[in-house]
């Protein structure tokens, strides 16, 4: 596991500023009242386009949670392997900033990052067009700038539209979406209080974590991720409440996507000539 | 002329009874779907049915396909083949430097054997080639230059200045009036510059 040698750490006593915070009062339940319902999603706001050096990029904010994805590819790749002949390969790199989480963290990928890029090279494969790439490589680079809570979630449907704006062929889009189970409520769309809970709760029934990744025009699960303890019955509710917020995230990934198209290049003028039959130009 | 439409991936654009596939799109279950974030283009071919293609101002990556003519720079050479960058595929440029090999067999139509990579290519040539293979685990795209119209078109004598080609196999340095020996592509006459 590789170790931060270049930064400073402070004399061998030191501890941590936030061990002597006032403990937080437990997360009320109106936290959500008159901002937003049980059910609901976050508003979104998704721009695709920013990163010039990348073939595509998108910027996604959800409450407080703000995430950039980059796209490149398709490029060669250097170590082959048999299946890599017929299909392209993707390759995803999910990075928290240190400054993004209240606990600093390490410019190093730790195993929790890890195995959230895993997660979301799953979620995303199956809805890329791998087999019109042979031989080549995409890489998905995700950053999440502040940790709101869903960062998976809104990272899947981040990539994706870095994926579209960068012109890779992919089946669907993916959409992800994430909901908190808290003893009998369910929360859409937590944030990071909510995410966690407070310590009282986690000894109660039915406390977990469910993050679904949703192919929508195909209405395919491509990415299931959930955490805790759940019933049966729960989980199933779970999963579909899930999918229908995903389905209410679709417009505004498809209106950002459009709006990056429109951005780079007016509708093509020229091809109306062509489109005449050849018997015209004589 | 009405605004054209355009169309994330996964979008649904017609059922097969109306259009025939085109680029950008791909069928399922009948229908056609959009694969490219684009403008969707309905163009009448000829045929009886329109072919309906997804389109993207910013040109599509070209991967280097077999049978595609590619621009390439010659980086090393060696008594068995030569490695290259491939360049261009095409008249596209590539975003991105993919490798092909050029064997000693694939550098002439005729007489392979006796074939001196040395006296064919040197590094910083750039070469008109054609890919013949995707190549397999460990080689890469393999190409060829066995054709007349295919081999050095752009190369720099030891002097440093730019050679005019004199035949299929030799070019001369306009300073120094030296001759190298080379595999000179035959470029088609409404390439060149009258």
């Amino acid at each position: 596991m590789p170790v931060d040698t270049k930064r400073i750490r402070g004399p061998e006593e030191s501890q941590s500023p936030l061990f002597f915070l006032s403990p937080d009062k437990a997360p009320k339940a109106s936290s959500r009242q008159g901002v937003r319902g049980n059910g609901e999603v976050r508003p979104m706001f998704a721009r695709c386009g920013l990163i010039s050096q990348a073939k595509g990029s998108a910027y996604l904010e959800a409450g407080n949670t703000k995430i950039i994805c980059s796209v490149y590819g398709p490029r060669e790749i250097e170590r082959k392997d048999e299946t890599d002949m017929k299909s392209g390969r993707l390759v995803c790199d999910f990075r928290l900033a240190p400054f993004s989480c209240s606990k600093r963290g390490a410019w190093i990928q730790g195993s929790e990052e890890r195995d959230l890029s895993q997660t979301l090279l799953e979620s995303l494969q199956p809805g890329v067009c791998l087999h019109r790439y042979p031989r080549s490589q995409i890489e998905v680079n995700v950053m999440v700038l502040e940790n709101d809570g869903s960062i998976l979630a809104h990272a899947v449907t981040c990539a994706s539209m870095a994926l579209a704006d960068g012109g890779i062929e992919m089946y669907d889009v993916v959409l992800g979406c994430t909901l908190r189970q808290n003893g009998n409520t369910c929360l859409v769309d937590p944030s990071y209080s909510e995410e966690c809970g407070s310590w009282q709760e986690g000894y109660g029934e039915n406390q977990g974590c469910v993050t679904v990744a949703l192919l929508p025009n195909l209405n395919q699960v491509s990415g299931l991720n959930a955490d805790g303890e759940m019933r049966e019955d729960t989980l199933a509710d779970a999963v579909r409440t899930c999918m229908d917020g995903c389905h209410k995230l679709y417009p505004v990934l498809q209106q950002a996507v459009t709006r990056a198209v429109k951005k780079k290049a007016p509708p093509p003028e020229k091809y109306t000539f062509t489109c005449h039959s050849p018997q015209v130009l004589f | 002329m009405s605004p054209m439409k355009l169309c994330v991936p996964g979008e649904r654009l017609c059922s097969t009874e109306d259009c025939i596939p085109g680029n950008g799109t791909y069928l399922r279950h009948g229908s056609i779907f959009a694969s490219l974030a684009g403008y969707v283009l309905r163009k009448n071919e000829g045929e009886e049915l329109p072919v309906i293609s997804v389109v993207r101002e910013t040109e599509a990556q070209l991967l280097p396909d077999v049978g595609a003519i590619v621009t390439c720079k010659v980086t090393s050479i060696n008594p068995r083949f030569a490695k290259v960058h491939i360049l261009y595929v095409g008249s596209t440029p590539l975003k991105d430097r993919f490798r092909g090999t050029i064997r000693r067999e694939d550098v002439r139509a005729t007489e392979k054997d006796k074939v001196e990579t040395y006296k064919s290519f040197r590094p910083g040539d750039i070469v008109l080639a054609k890919v013949i293979s995707l190549g397999d685990v460990q080689s890469n795209y393999l190409l060829t230059t066995a054709e007349n119209e295919l081999g050095v078109v752009v190369a720099h004598s030891e002097a440093g200045a730019q050679m005019v080609p004199i035949s299929w196999c030799e070019m001369q340095c306009p300073r120094t009036h030296a001759k190298e020996f080379r595999k000179v592509a035959r470029v088609q006459p409404e390439y060149l510059q009258a």
